[in-house]
């Protein structure tokens, strides 16, 4: 009965927040894309242990942004929060490219959950400024991203401290969102 | 709250404690039978293969024999040598088989009898516990019916409870529903005011076009006024000319009457000239006659003076006459005196004569006198004449003058006219030009003004038809919306009357619901008076219920003893009916595999002999069959010995592992280096299935160690009321502990990683107590936040929450479930409140469950 007319309710009062997921290593910096999204700030962060959720617009789309603490010890966690995930947004740190590898463990393993089956990806090849950045195509060869089959992705290489890659970015999945509805 | 949470984690620990026990058994007798399955597997596909693929094979053999002809020469040779050896091995495998047969029929003995042992000791064991159980349930039972009589009592009560909850939800149900409906009306209701007020603003719009092209009617009125007034102006110049003009014209009359005037009195004073003239003339002969008086005047006086002087000297010689005479006389007179008498006479006469003489005088001097006055007023008459004259002469000369000067003035005077009169004329003129401007310029006007006047006539009709137009359009609107309107209206009030139809019904319903309440609510007093009037008994019962909820509880106590020895006797039961299976199993295999094996070597054998019989054109064939009959018997020997080896070698490890009974199994004396890399394979796999089982069991205690800091940390809070179970769960875990250990003892034989299981939880228990208080404390804090969010977050975040806090905190598939019902209830607007199950409510549904 409630179920009916919840259904009904939400039927009558628009679409409901897209929800995303911001994953990642940690210090990848998920938190402070997350802030620079909402706030368009660079905010001074500490590590997440637990995670951030903030509701951003963009072109009219309204989000629920999941930043998920990124810590080995937490990073398990992860899966409760899959369900119901329109797109995840993996932060990949371009210039640590001793954990690549830990990187690429986490996303597979993310990849494989039934329940992101039907959930894009957008891979952010962070900290771009950084001297000894891996350039996007690395990092996607890294990820093993070129392997994927039956998912919509996409990599950008991005700077939340400089801001730049991130409006492009959410461009492509705000039109692949809308594409997909 | 933390009672129930401990109550859930006792209960947990309770679950939790022999599952350890429990899932590497289940992994463990996976493992055996994958693996087993695997070899045989292994073995039966090649078996099976080489014989499915031997036409074919024949067929590419066929090929190669041909190819290989060429080579049987050389082949022939060796052939030789090779069937001396071929026979020498036969006879080896007939001896092998015979020793392996014996070996196997040994151990098929062995295994036989020690399973119809352990069988009869298990069957002996059962039955007692059967018996035992039996008696034990038929006592259970009969108390249960016993307490299943008295709850149906309390049963059928709370039937009638849940029976009233159920109508009272479905009452909510139907108000949810009515208010719905009404709200979907109103929602219409609201929708169509909104349309009719939309109409009223188009209808406004249209109004204020209206008055906007009435104010521009109104404007062109005002400028059609304003030319109006304009040409009023126009006209009274017009008119203020025409007036100018006839002034204009009168004074030219007036002028012109003066001109004339002037005429006139030009030949007045002409005629007065004339007159003068004339009368200059006439005094001019006048004078002339006066003149000629004058001279007649003159000469009559010289003629009178020439008279008076003739007769003056005739006087005087009358006198001197008369004198003579007298002296004559005189004389006589002397001579004759008588002569006096004629002397008096004479003397009178001479006196006589002197007398007329003196008369003559004075006559004379008379005339004199007359003469003179006459000749002085003759004089005088001249000089009075003269004077005339020269006074005639002054006045003509001042006529003249008077004459002159005025001809003058006359002329000067017409002059000035005359300049006047041109100047007057050309004043007419320029006032007639000027007039005549002024009439082209009216006429330019009127024209001007006419065009301006048909033109704002014309916009002003085109305007008004235009406003007529629109007025029309929107009057026509206007209807239509009032049409739509009374139509909207019509259906609003159809809408209203079926609304209130409906309300009708609904008010209807809702009396006949009332009524049904009504009634229900006479039922609910009366079933209340049954209820109380049962209360009173129930409180009995729930007496006797308590009196017997503690014989049950008692009895529980005894079920829950009897149950672990159950358990622990079923525990038993299930290892070693394993165990059985497992060695079953093995057996089967194993007689598979033989019975393989043999099949394998007879069909061989046949083959061998069928194909002895064909002969030495495929003896390469043969050769080659053989080859693979060795190798088939080779694997049969490797299998074999796989097995027994790593038998052999689970039960090494499981003796090195435990200090146990060693049991040295017969090592087969063909032992290869690839038996040995096989044996290492198997050895690495048996790792990684440890390392595997590790893993789970280092989550299980991450588990177990962050239950026990919530224990300690509640125990820390209340350590008097928990001691006891603290002190339960520490017996309960060796308790639990033990028959595992004590059961992957026993099994000689199989499962391998059972017991690397059990053994290696103390391991970890020492190296990992320091190393995991770290990621515990992140664990502890990563909880906090997520418990934080989700009490502060809104429903609708926190419903995403529910997994996280679930898995963080342990729960139950129902307890979530619970947590998702709720949260759905506070988002949705109507639906009734989910009833949680197994915290408020005992029903009687629930509690049978927990103990059966």
């Amino acid at each position: 009965m409630g179920g009916f007319f919840s259904s009904l309710f939400s039927g009558l009062f628009g679409t409901r927040e897209m929800r995303i997921l911001i994953l990642g290593l940690d210090g990848a910096g998920k938190t402070t894309i997350l802030y620079r999204l909402q706030v368009g700030e660079v905010v001074t962060t500490i590590p997440t242990i637990g995670f951030n959720v903030e509701t951003v617009t963009y072109k009219n789309l309204k989000f629920q942004v999941w930043d998920l603490g990124g810590q080995t010890s937490i990073r398990p966690y992860w899966r409760c929060y899959y369900s119901n995930t329109d797109a995840v947004i993996y932060v990949v740190d371009s210039s640590d490219r001793d954990r690549m590898g830990i990187s690429k463990s986490e996303l597979v393993a993310m990849l494989e959950e039934e329940e992101l089956k039907k959930a894009i990806l957008v891979v952010f090849a962070n900290k771009q400024d950084m001297e000894q950045a891996m350039t996007p195509t690395e990092v996607a060869n890294s990820l093993g991203l070129p392997a994927l089959k039956d998912r919509k992705w996409q990599i950008f290489k991005t700077s939340a401290t400089k801001g730049t890659g991130l409006d492009e970015a959410m461009e492509w999945l705000v039109e692949s969102l809308k594409s997909r509805q | 709250m933390f009672a129930k949470l401990k109550k859930k984690i006792a209960e947990e620990a309770a679950t939790a404690t022999p599952r350890p026990g429990r899932l590497p058994r289940s992994y463990s007798k996976e493992s055996i039978t994958s693996v087993g399955a695997d070899s045989g597997d292994d073995f039966a596909s090649d078996g099976s293969s080489s014989r499915d693929d031997l036409s074919s094979q024949i067929l590419r053999r066929n090929d190669q024999i041909r190819k290989l002809e060429a080579r049987l020469s050389d082949y022939a040779e060796q052939l030789r040598l090779m069937q001396k050896t071929k026979e020498k091995l036969e006879i080896a495998l007939e001896k092998h088989q015979d020793s392996s047969m014996r070996k196997l029929q040994d151990q098929n003995e062995n295994f036989q009898a020690n399973r119809a042992k352990m069988a009869e000791g298990m069957a002996l064991a059962l039955e007692k516990k059967d018996q035992e159980w039996m008696e034990k349930m038929a006592a259970l039972e009969k108390e249960k019916s016993s307490l299943a009589a008295r709850l149906e009592q309390s049963l059928s009560l709370f039937q009638k409870r849940d029976e009233q909850d159920e109508l009272e939800g479905f009452q909510m149900q139907e108000l949810a529903k009515v208010k719905h409906m009404l709200l979907r009306k109103e929602e219409q209701l609201s929708q169509k005011e909104r349309e009719l007020k939309l109409r009223g603003e188009e209808l406004n719009t249209a109004r204020i076009t209206l008055t906007r092209t009435q104010d521009k009617l109104y404007e062109l009125g005002e400028e059609h006024e304003e030319t109006r007034s304009v040409n009023a102006q126009l006209r009274a110049h017009r008119d203020k000319l025409l007036s100018e003009k006839e002034e204009a014209e009168r004074r030219i009359s007036d002028l012109e009457a003066r001109e004339e005037e002037l005429q006139q009195l030009i030949q007045q004073v002409s005629e007065d000239f004339q007159k003068a003239q004339r009368e200059a003339r006439s005094l001019q002969k006048s004078m002339e006659s006066l003149q000629s008086e004058h001279d007649e005047l003159k000469l009559q006086h010289e003629q009178h003076k020439g008279k008076a002087a003739v007769t003056e000297e005739e006087r005087e010689r009358l006198l001197a006459n008369l004198q003579e005479k007298v002296l004559s006389l005189e004389r006589r007179l002397e001579a004759n005196l008588s002569q006096d008498e004629h002397l008096q006479e004479l003397l009178k006469e001479k006196s006589s004569l002197e007398q007329r003489l003196e008369e003559a005088r004075g006559e004379l001097l008379e005339e004199r006198t007359n003469h003179t006055t006459a000749v002085s007023s003759l004089e005088a008459q001249i000089s009075r004449l003269n004077t005339n004259m020269s006074e005639l002469q002054t006045l003509l000369r001042h006529k003249d003058d008077s004459s002159r000067s005025y001809r003058e003035r006359t002329d000067a005077q017409i002059a000035d006219l005359e300049q006047r009169l041109n100047d007057s004329s050309e004043r007419l003129r320029s006032l007639e030009a000027q007039l005549e401007e002024k009439k082209t310029q009216r006429e330019q006007l009127q024209a001007e003004w006419a065009k301006e006047r048909e033109r704002l006539q014309q916009q002003v009709s085109t305007q008004r038809q235009r406003g007529l137009e629109k007025t029309a359009k929107l009057e026509e609107e206007m209807l239509a919306l009032q049409r739509e309107r009374e139509a909207e209206i019509s259906s609003h009030q159809d809408n209203m009357r079926l609304l209130e139809e409906q309300k009708a019904s609904l008010l209807k319903d809702r009396a006949e619901m009332e009524n049904t309440v009504q009634k229900l609510s006479l039922e609910l007093e009366n079933s209340k008076s049954e209820l109380n009037s049962r209360q009173t008994v129930s409180v009995e019962i729930a007496k006797a219920l308590e009196e017997t909820r503690k014989q049950r509880e008692e009895l529980q106590q005894q079920v829950n003893k009897m149950s672990e020895s159950a358990h622990r006797a079923e525990q038993e039961v299930c290892r070693l009916s394993e165990q059985v299976g497992v060695k079953e199993a093995e057996l089967s295999s194993l007689r598979e595999e033989l019975q393989t094996a043999l099949s394998g070597l007879s069909s061989l054998q046949a083959e061998c002999e069928v194909l002895h019989t064909e002969a030495e054109e495929k003896e390469a064939q043969i050769e080659l069959l053989r080859q693979e009959i060795l190798t088939h018997t080779q694997h049969a020997d490797t299998n074999q010995s796989k097995e027994s080896d790593a038998q052999g070698e689970v039960e090494s490890v499981m003796a090195q592992l435990q200090d146990e009974e060693v049991c040295v199994s017969e090592q087969n004396g063909s032992v290869t280096a690839g038996d040995v890399d096989e044996l290492q394979k198997a050895n690495k796999e048996l790792e990684q299935q440890l390392s595997e089982k590790n893993k789970t069991i280092k989550q299980l205690q991450q588990r177990l160690a962050e239950l026990k800091r919530t224990l300690q940390k509640e125990l820390k809070l209340k350590p008097d009321a928990d001691s006891e179970s603290k002190e339960k769960l520490q017996e309960g875990k060796p308790t639990s502990e033990a028959p595992v250990l004590s059961a992957a003892s026993t099994p000689a034989l199989g499962s391998g990683p059972g017991p690397g299981l059990t053994t290696h939880p103390s391991q970890i228990k020492v190296t990992n107590s320091s190393d995991l208080t770290d990621t515990r404390e992140i664990n502890f804090e990563y909880l906090k936040h997520v418990v934080l969010k989700f009490m502060s977050s809104r429903e609708a975040e926190a419903y995403q929450l529910i997994r996280a806090v679930s898995v963080l905190l342990h729960f139950t598939r129902e307890e979530e479930d619970m947590l998702k019902q709720t949260l759905e209830y506070k988002m949705s607007w109507f639906g009734s409140k989910p009833t949680p199950k197994g915290i408020v409510r005992p029903s009687i549904s629930g509690t049978p469950s927990s103990w059966m």
